[in-house]
């Protein structure tokens, strides 16, 4: 029988024969429509994944013309970073690095971010990435946005002024701790609004929310608040909201953004909110299982982001990283695996953008 | 991860038209089907020649919005960026704020 | 399943403390001894914990739940102590983010779990020092759960381990860990006996193992 060369979710290469992927990738489709309740694949999307899947050449990509555009997340950090977050350990600096994207690496977009990569943090030093934002937008061509994550876990105990939601309610102080996800949510869209609106002043295209609601509901509500705040407060600039993880947690639970509950939401309901509060362009999040293999893995992504796609009315550029959007989690993220899932979310789940 | 994502699906920013498209999706929340036609009728060409960097490398010199190569003279940052404003008829953040401190 | 048993167990599931009394005191009318009462409640809870994993229930659920079942507990423990039956307290278990790891959302659900599965948790919180897990290994808890949300951190799950050898207690405790860039690979590596991808599939392990 033949055999396939593929990958498991962890980046290991394994060996399987067409059977084989093909049944997981019938299950990966199926823990998406049961767990999100999504439309399945067709059967010609299913061969299409196959193909992509069991193609016998290192790299794929798309047909010429389905080109998408390439934003790109966490700044200068991709290549500063150490491995935490899979950085290169390169310092330079956040204006070569900016221009390095753009000239040599073919983004389309790009950002500034502070070291820590956080709302809060930037408000001590809010003056210092005005400075840095003004003299690399005299530089550059493309979109230049400022990016950081929400964070809104940096709002409760023992780094902010909120008790720990999960804290209190393992003493089963379940209202004290909805309270405290309440008061976080109310903060965080206050120092966004208060960050965001320096950096336009200072010439950014936009803002980018990275990994939004990785602290549950509350981070969810309150950058929504902030995009909206933002918006209102800058009617031009460009919004990109992109999420941590395919599902809201519920730590709060019922916490609500105009008048419906967020805990729970999947992409295909994600995006509602952030075209609500006046993003610009999504980001939907697809989590690696890594212990399944890329066919289960991806096939469950492209489900998932391909309802995504088509309820949004705005854009969406799938977030395509270390363990996300079908990708294995594995720092050196392999060649093989990372083209065949672009290829997939572009030409089945219909993306307009990476 | 930049390269293969380049490699495999990417436009490839100002080799191409990439970061027009991208302009006209965050601007006006155009898909990409949409952004791409406009990006292409703006600049006369087709969609499958805006992410064809041999057509861009010379429209892009020629038309004054920025070159991937080192070109002196050649119009970089806010230059740019002002050119590309009146070509895709959109206003860019940077350009409004040095048009306001130079009273331009 | 019995009647009385479905009744504890749909209780669970609801997750309103008042429901879940009055399901218990039904139960105990009709004769139903502590230990079937435990056990309806606890395939409720694990229940429960599958439809968290799925985000048809969020945490305040799951604690509402583990409320109802606290205090059922109150009144149940005694009797099943009089009665002679087995101890309802699982195993101690230490968690905690490891040293330098400031992320402790994952392990904070993990933590909730397992208490609400049964197990003795001290949670020691984030950032924890090598030392306190060995000392609270020392001070009695015969589990170890460690996070990790970094590929900087992930490898202080190792020298815990290490350190646990060191001491000669590594056949005493069983070892879990998890966190983003943990796999199932990497537990196998290091020598940990439990990889947990989600808090109720940690959760599970832990039960099984424990058993």
């Amino acid at each position: 029988m033949t055999q396939f060369y593929t990958r498991m979710g962890d980046g290991k290469r394994v060996t399987m024969a067409k059977k084989e992927i093909m049944c997981d990738i019938e299950d990966g489709i199926a823990d998406a429509v049961d767990m999100g309740g999504v439309p399945a694949l067709s059967q010609n999307e299913i061969d299409m994944l196959f193909e992509i899947i069991s193609n016998k050449n290192r790299i794929v990509g798309v047909e010429p013309g389905n080109e998408v555009v390439l934003s790109y997340d966490i700044g200068q950090l991709d290549f500063t970073g150490d491995n935490g977050n899979s950085g290169n350990g390169v310092d330079v600096g956040r204006l070569e690095s900016a221009l390095l994207h753009e000239r040599a690496l073919g983004a389309d977009t790009f950002e500034l971010a502070h070291a820590d990569y956080s709302i809060k943090p930037v408000k001590p030093v809010i003056a210092n990435e005005m400075q840095t934002m003004e003299e690399i937008q005299n530089e550059i061509v493309a979109p230049f946005f400022y990016g950081a994550m929400p964070n809104g876990g940096l709002y409760y105990a023992p780094d902010g002024p909120y008790g720990n939601p999960a804290d209190l309610m393992r003493e089963f102080k379940i209202e004290e701790a909805m309270t405290a996800a309440e008061l976080t949510a109310n903060h965080l869209a206050k120092d966004i609004e208060y960050v965001a609106t320096r950096m336009v002043t200072a010439g950014a295209d936009g803002f980018n929310f990275d990994t939004t609601a990785s602290a549950g509901d509350a981070d969810f509500v309150g950058t929504l608040k902030g995009v909206a705040a933002l918006r209102r407060e800058c009617p031009n600039t460009y919004i990109m909201v992109g999420m941590a993880g395919e599902s809201v947690m519920g730590i709060h639970g019922s916490i609500e953004y105009e008048g419906k509950i967020v805990a729970g939401t999947y992409p295909h309901q994600q995006v509602v909110f952030a075209q609500k509060a006046g993003a610009n362009v999504f980001g939907p999040v697809v989590n690696t299982n890594t212990s399944k293999s890329l066919a289960w893995n991806l096939a469950r992504s492209v489900t998932f982001v391909k309802e995504c796609v088509k309820v949004a009315k705005i854009p969406c550029h799938v977030n395509m990283g270390m363990g996300v959007g079908g990708i294995p989690m594995c720092e050196t993220a392999p060649l093989d695996a990372v083209t065949r899932c672009n290829k997939a979310m572009v030409e089945i789940a219909k993306v307009d953008g990476i | 991860m930049a390269v293969p994502h380049y490699m495999a699906s990417g436009m490839g920013g100002i080799r191409s038209a990439g970061d027009l498209v991208a302009r006209m999706q965050f601007s006006k929340n155009m898909k990409i089907k949409d952004a791409k036609e406009y990006v292409a009728k703006k600049l006369g060409i087709s969609t499958l020649e805006i992410a064809d960097e041999h057509v861009m490398r010379e429209l892009r010199e020629e038309l004054k919005i920025g070159v991937v190569t080192g070109v002196p003279g050649a119009p970089r940052g806010i230059a740019a960026k002002m050119n590309i404003e009146k070509i895709l008829n959109t206003k860019i953040n940077s350009c409004e704020k040095f048009r306001k401190m130079t009273r331009l | 399943m019995t009647d009385n048993k479905k009744a504890l167990f749909d209780a669970m599931v609801a997750y309103k403390v008042p429901g879940i009394q009055a399901a218990v005191d039904k139960a105990r009318k009709d004769g139903l001894s502590a230990s079937q009462i435990i056990d309806a409640m606890g395939e409720g809870m694990t229940e429960v914990g599958v439809m968290f994993e799925r985000g048809k229930l969020f945490l305040p659920h799951v604690l509402s739940a583990a409320q109802g079942m606290k205090n059922a507990m109150d009144v149940l423990g005694p009797e099943l102590q009089a009665s002679g039956d087995a101890s309802t307290k699982r195993a101690s278990v230490v968690m905690g983010t490891v040293e330098g790891d400031v992320h402790d959302i994952g392990k904070s659900i993990c933590s909730t779990m397992l208490q609400c599965a049964g197990f003795d948790v001290h949670d020691l919180g984030r950032d924890v020092a090598k030392a306190e897990f060995i000392k609270e290994i020392k001070d009695g808890c015969t589990m170890c759960g460690m996070s990790a949300l970094m590929t900087t951190t992930m490898t202080v799950q190792k020298d815990v381990i290490e350190l646990l050898k060191q001491e000669g207690l590594r056949d005493k405790v069983i070892v879990m860990i998890g966190g983003a860039p943990v796999t199932q690979a990497y537990a196998e590596k290091i020598g940990a006996d439990i990889y947990g991808e989600t808090a109720s599939e940690t959760t599970r392990k832990a039960k099984t193992i424990s058993e």
